[in-house]
């Protein structure tokens, strides 16, 4: 049913029906025209009590890259990749997002219109799949799609494609109790990619996986990702596995205190 | 040990005010409803008559039919408990806790949870004094001194209240699992036989057949016990097919759902359909009792003519008004029970809930989807079990007596009755959801 095409980026809200396995991070040509920030963020601060979770941080991610967030565990990780995705809004600081249809500043949408980007712009996958366990695979996959108003039936059918692209074919009527983790995993990030989200959010998703199954989940994650000129941010803690993103930053107490360029 | 751990029961948990103040407000509401029921029903054991005996089962009858609910409701909130204390298990697995300790802790919690309750309940039960002393029995009311209990019930049924809790909590808790990660095995989705429907078909058939004979029996002791025995019959029928027709109800929406809440329900319902039948038992059997003890009544009213005696028309109008104080008694624990359910099914799916809110799934279709899942099976029993007893009760009331517009006004009105109940228990929940959705 997917038919085989390969241009680049989707614009947000247009549903990614068509997964595209292609080796390499090629970006389309198109992107290099504009802008190449897809988020900017800058000054961020979060505080939770006495903890200052974040304390000062500017990052800007490109479009079409993979970034590593790395650091020692309560070093602000999850927090930085919350307040980039619009999930937690940052006590100081502004979080830009630049799409198709122009900038948006996160940091000054209210919860309501938030939560609409991070359904229709974004895409996630966390540590343990969080998949509603009822559900199928497919209609776990499918669901993303009809939030955002798209008819069953061809909801499902792009969720299909997703989930044969990343060689679930045969298991799309499972529940999720009935798959491996590593499976799930891979359900995850065919319902973070199903909506055509321009950037995925990723945080430790291969955490919970042993080393194989972990490697085979980041190719997968990647493939869908920047192997379609979309951007991948992802929080790690396993060197293997931020080495294989173009771009890695390191954090300590709430701040970046390094960065590395894949070569 | 001791210390540590007394510091983390008394912390402020982060399920906020909703999951403790609901047991409490549901074993108030359940204590107070036995000394009413208790304080009602002691006058009859100060008759000496051939009726007190009469009256004596019926009390009986009444306190069995709302300390079933009780114990369930027990069960839910020692459920509650432990999904409270979810979020302290890693904390208390650092301090050396066994899951042991943190299910021992889940029951000495419903243990207080409910001894308050039972307190709120004793205080509820004497602002309502006045109200029950105007209850009239065989023609009189029942009067202050009829309805005040003495010291020994009022510490008596508090004390079993919170025994009652324990013994659920303990066997309640059997059926949880805790791991640390809150992983838990679901397997395949259960599968229920056609055959139970043959059998309720053949058991509602007999029962209405014992009513359409019911006319030719000879005492008023014959007639009363066909009574119980189509009405047990049934009701247990129900039992039996409730699961059966939500599942086949619930595959079938799963089937055409067309929006997010609507297939989120139905597979929520496939995934048990078992409890989301018990959650909405308690308001099917409700309405079946009111159905078809009402008609049953309105027939026995009709039968004597001329020469039924005073003494037996009292008995049918104190059969109605404790029909009624059954009716809205169990309303009043099925409303708890929901509540208190879905409170813990919200704490049970907490990280669900928090990641669909973090990819942007709007509470909004959460909520829908909940409400969803209880609502439809909801429809499905109570207009389900209001049928059955109609169709049992058809050959001996004859179709003017049911469709009469006081009878089909009556079955209304329980059935919206139940319907809101159940809504309210949906609806003092929903602050958890958001919470748990926005945290
Ligand atoms: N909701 C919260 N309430 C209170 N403190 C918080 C909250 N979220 C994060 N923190 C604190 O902020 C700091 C940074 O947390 P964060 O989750 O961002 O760390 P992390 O780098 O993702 O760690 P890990 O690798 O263990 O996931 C920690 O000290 C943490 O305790
Ligand atoms: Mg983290």
């Amino acid at each position: 049913m997917p038919r085989r095409i390969s241009s680049g980026r989707m614009t947000p809200g247009r549903p990614n029906p068509t997964p595209v396995r292609r080796v390499g991070g090629a970006r389309s040509g198109r992107l290099g025209c504009m802008s190449s920030f897809v988020i900017e963020a800058s000054g961020l601060s979060r505080s939770f009590g006495q903890t200052h979770a974040l304390a000062g941080v500017d990052l800007s991610v490109r479009a079409g890259e993979s970034l590593a967030i790395m650091g020692a565990s309560g070093s602000g990780k999850t927090t930085l990749l919350h307040c980039l995705a619009g999930i937690t809004r940052p006590d100081a600081g502004t979080v830009g997002f630049r799409s198709g249809s122009g900038r948006v500043e996160i940091t000054g949408l209210g919860e309501r219109e938030r939560s609409r980007l991070r359904r229709e712009a974004f895409g996630f996958v966390f540590q343990q799949g969080l998949l509603i366990p009822e559900l199928t695979a497919v209609e776990n996959v499918a669901l993303a799609l009809m939030l955002n108003g798209m008819p069953r039936a061809r909801a499902e059918e792009y969720g299909r494609g997703w989930l044969a692209a990343l060689g679930l074919a045969g298991l799309e009527d499972r529940r999720i109790g009935q798959l491996s983790g590593g499976q799930a995993q891979r359900v995850a990030i065919a319902r973070a990619q199903v909506t055509g989200a321009s950037v995925v959010f990723a945080d430790e998703p291969t955490g919970a996986l042993d080393s194989v199954t972990s490697a085979d989940v980041m190719s997968a994650l990647l493939d869908s990702t920047t192997g379609q000129g979309r951007t991948l941010v992802l929080v790690t803690h396993d060197p293997g596995v931020a080495a294989r993103c173009s771009r890695m930053v390191e954090m300590r107490d709430g701040r970046i205190v390094g960065e590395r360029v894949a070569a | 040990m001791i210390g540590r751990v007394a510091w983390l029961l008394a912390r402020p948990g982060t399920t906020g005010l909703t999951a403790s103040a609901l047991p409490v407000v549901a074993f108030a509401i359940v204590t107070a409803l036995l000394l009413a029921v208790l304080g009602g029903a002691q006058t009859f054991w100060t008759w000496t008559d051939d009726w007190a005996v009469t009256y004596q089962a019926l009390a009986v009858i009444a306190l069995v039919l709302l300390v079933v609910p009780l114990a369930s409701l027990g069960g839910a909130a020692a459920r509650l408990s432990a999904r409270r204390r979810d979020d302290r298990l890693a904390t208390l697995r650092l301090l050396g806790a066994t899951p042991a300790t943190v299910s021992a802790l889940a029951v000495i919690e419903s243990a207080v949870l409910a001894a308050a309750g039972a307190v709120v309940g004793v205080v509820l039960y004497a602002a309502l004094v006045p109200a029950l002393a105007l209850i009239p029995f065989r023609g009189e009311a029942l009067g202050i001194e009829g309805v005040l209990l003495g010291w020994a019930a009022l510490v008596g049924v508090p004390v079993g209240v919170v025994l009652l809790a324990v013994v659920s909590a303990v066997l309640g808790l059997r059926l949880v699992v805790i791991s640390p990660l809150g992983v838990r095995t679901r397997q395949d989705a259960p599968r229920l036989h056609w055959l139970r429907a043959a059998v309720a078909v053949v058991v509602v058939a007999l029962g209405a057949g014992l009513m359409a004979v019911l006319q030719v029996a000879a005492s008023a002791l014959v007639i009363l016990g066909m009574l119980a025995v189509a009405f047990g019959g049934a009701l247990a029928v129900q039992n039996l097919v409730g699961p059966w027709v939500i599942r086949l109800v619930a595959r079938a929406q799963a089937g055409s759902a067309k929006t997010p809440a609507k297939l989120l329900a139905a597979r929520a319902v496939l995934e048990s359909p078992k409890a989301a039948w018990r959650q909405v038992s308690g308001v099917a059997m409700t309405s079946f009792m009111a159905v078809f003890a009402g008609s049953g009544v309105a027939v026995l009213g009709s039968m004597g003519g001329g020469e039924s005696d005073r003494e037996s028309e009292l008995l049918i109008a104190d059969i109605r008004t404790g029909i009624l104080i059954t009716v809205i008694g169990s309303f009043l624990m099925v409303a708890c029970s929901v509540g208190v359910n879905q409170a813990a099914a919200i704490l049970d799916r907490r990280d669900l809930y928090e990641a669909l809110g973090r990819l942007g799934m709007p509470t909004s279709t959460t909520d829908a989807a909940r409400r969803r899942s209880v609502m439809s099976p909801l429809r499905i029993t109570a207009i389900g079990s209001a049928l059955t007893a109609a169709i049992v009760m058809l050959p001996l009331t004859g179709i003017t007596l049911i469709v009469a517009p006081a009878s089909l006004l009556v079955i209304a009105a329980v059935l919206a009755a139940g319907i809101g109940v159940v809504w309210l228990g949906l609806l003092a929940t929903r602050p958890l959801l958001v919470r748990a959705a926005g945290a």
